[in-house]
């Protein structure tokens, strides 16, 4: 335990060990190198780079984008577990809390893959065990042959409290969707709770998560809306994740919204606007787009029942990593910099795979850097 | 009857008659029949081909989706995604009849679905997976018309090819055939009718020679 006021060693030692980890992580040099190269180049590179041995050892196995990708993900979930060997204390129990994100993409494929029958080898290819859920229990749970016997095995799960409210019947139409829209709540709900139970950082990173649900929430009423079938407010209701900056009425408003002044009003009394500016301003290069240029996009989108544009998606994502880095600068020794490169680790597992899957559909490097997060 | 059975008398002319108008009626039938099939073997293959080059466009757009979706989510996040379908995309079958012929009718079944059928989590997946979601509906969709266009061009490419056969066997066989054999027999029937004259002229000639 240490004094008010005194920063602990070893959180010294972590923050430190995670800020090097952060720089040790590929440069947007490096991207600019591999952006040039062939599937295989890229495979070469990596395979030379000291952090991705897993390349080493899966060649023979797999090859190409495939190879890339299992790798990334191997090395991301090393890299994960690695960490909370170096995290201590609420560190520690942050990451854990941060982690389960993986646990459950985990769980939902075993539970799929077991209620369809699915060969378990495809489904083990599918897992990152990055969380606090082992490979070992994972493959036990592979090894089960219903779903009912994978619920029982996970009993001792910190998110089980939600299986167990709304799982009733295996296999059950929409059941899988409604437990992994809850799982994904209650994970939102554990990391705010943890955050506001105070920490040296706390506060920017509930600021910073806050944000995140915002941006999920607008995100995810515009999917909802698009489509011939709008569906109803209840499905709306469901699906909006609580905790946000933004009150869930805000996006009912924005919902039943009819008229481009009602809908942009709305929108321009929240966060969302200026920091879809800001995205657009550096995506375009045009200074000159306002909030208010902002509001009148997603109008549009919003009245002609389109999805959310991807490479805005990205450019926000890069905006809210560049705001995370900067708070970890100033909070040199909280959790900010533990989260800031446990984020920027997942990213970079997201831009080898971006860049791995969009040449082997051969994409040209001017379509694939849109999706780089730097 | 076969034709060689039927006898050189005015019986057998009457069938031969009524066999011919028969034949006849049936070829100018099957000839509306065929050009029927041919006007709308033309009017289907046209929206064959329409609906083909709808196909070719819609699959290099789901193959780019399905290119965007990986390169957010990773084949991973796809496959799961994929995983997650609960209700299986089919279709059901139908006919229509035209000129006789059963061209079939495809109605797709649970291929469009609303995000909130396709059995995936809305927090655990982007809009990259529903834009490609969206877009291999669509190609299914398609699919689906076109197989049922390249069906009724089979089935009726089939009936056009038989019909023309039968049509051909009228013109140039059964028909050819029937006019013949109502010569033969005409001719026939003149000549007995010929030779009938003679014998009485002859039994006359005879009659009077014993007055």
């Amino acid at each position: 335990m240490s004094l008010p006021g005194l920063i602990s060693p070893s959180r010294v030692y972590a923050c430190t060990r995670f800020r090097i980890r952060r720089t040790k992580l590929l440069s947007r040099e490096d991207y600019r190198r591999i952006m040039q190269m062939s599937v295989p180049g890229v495979v070469t590179y990596l395979g030379r780079q000291e952090d991705y041995q897993e390349i080493m050892e899966l060649v023979a196995d797999y090859s190409g984008a495939r190879l890339i990708e299992v790798a990334a993900n191997r090395n991301l979930a090393r890299s994960f577990q690695h960490a909370m060997t170096i995290a201590t204390g609420e560190l520690y129990t942050l990451a854990g809390e941060y982690l389960a994100r993986w646990d459950i993409a985990n769980v939902m494929a075993i539970l799929r893959g077991t209620t369809f029958d699915l060969p378990r080898q495809h489904i083990r290819d599918l897992l990152v065990p990055a969380g606090e859920l082992d490979r070992s229990l994972l493959d036990h749970l592979l090894g089960l042959t219903t779903c009912d016997e994978a619920f029982d095995a996970l009993r001792g799960w910190r998110l089980y409290p939600v299986l167990e409210e709304y799982y009733q019947i295996c296999g059950e139409p929409g059941a899988f969707a409604r437990i992994e829209n809850r799982l994904y709540m209650r994970y939102y709900a554990g990391l705010l709770n943890l955050v506001a139970s105070g920490c040296s950082g706390c506060a920017e990173l509930n600021t910073y998560l806050r944000f995140e649900i915002d941006m999920t929430n607008m995100k995810n009423l515009l999917r909802l809306h698009c489509g011939e079938e709008v569906c109803d407010i209840t499905t709306v209701d469901r699906t909006m994740i609580p905790g946000g900056r933004i009150p869930i009425d805000i996006f009912r408003r924005l919902y039943h919204a009819e008229t481009e002044e009602v809908f942009t009003g709305i929108l321009l009394q929240t966060n969302i606007a200026p920091t879809l500016a800001r995205a657009v301003r550096e995506l375009r290069h045009d200074p000159g787009f306002s909030s208010r240029d902002a509001a009148d996009l997603i109008w549009q989108r919003w009245h002609q029942h389109l999805r959310p544009v991807h490479e805005i998606v990205m450019a926000i994502t890069r905006i809210r990593l560049r705001e995370l880095e900067s708070l970890s600068r100033l909070h040199s020794f909280s959790v900010l910099p533990m989260l800031a490169y446990l984020e920027r680790k997942r990213y970079e597992v997201a831009n080898l795979r971006a860049i791995a899957r969009g040449k082997a559909f051969d994409l040209p490097p001017e379509r694939i850097w849109p999706y780089i997060v730097l | 009857m076969a034709s060689s059975d039927i006898k050189p008398t005015r019986s057998g002319l009457m069938i031969v008659k009524r066999r011919m108008a028969l034949a006849e009626r049936v070829h100018r039938l099957l000839s509306m029949k065929l050009d029927g099939m041919m006007l709308e073997l033309i009017k289907i293959t046209d929206q064959a081909a329409s609906e083909r080059r709808i196909l070719e466009e819609k699959y290099a757009r789901a193959r780019e989706m399905a290119a965007i979706a990986t390169m957010m989510e990773g084949a991973t996040g796809v496959l799961l995604a994929a995983l997650s379908v609960e209700a299986v995309p089919t279709y059901t079958t139908d006919y229509k009849n035209v000129f006789g012929v059963r061209l079939p009718e495809l109605e797709p079944l649970m291929v469009k679905k609303a995000l909130i059928e396709r059995g995936y989590g809305i927090l655990a997946t982007s809009a990259a997976i529903d834009d490609a979601a969206d877009a291999y509906e669509d190609l299914l969709s398609q699919i689906i018309a076109t197989a049922e266009r390249d069906g009724m061009i089979i089935r009726l490419l089939d009936e056009i090819e038989g019909t023309r056969r039968r049509v051909n066997a009228l013109e140039f066989k059964v028909i050819p055939e029937l006019a013949e054999l109502r010569r033969f027999i005409e001719s026939h029937r003149e000549e007995m009718e010929r030779q009938d004259i003679v014998r009485l002229r002859r039994i006359k000639k005879i009659k009077e020679r014993r007055r």
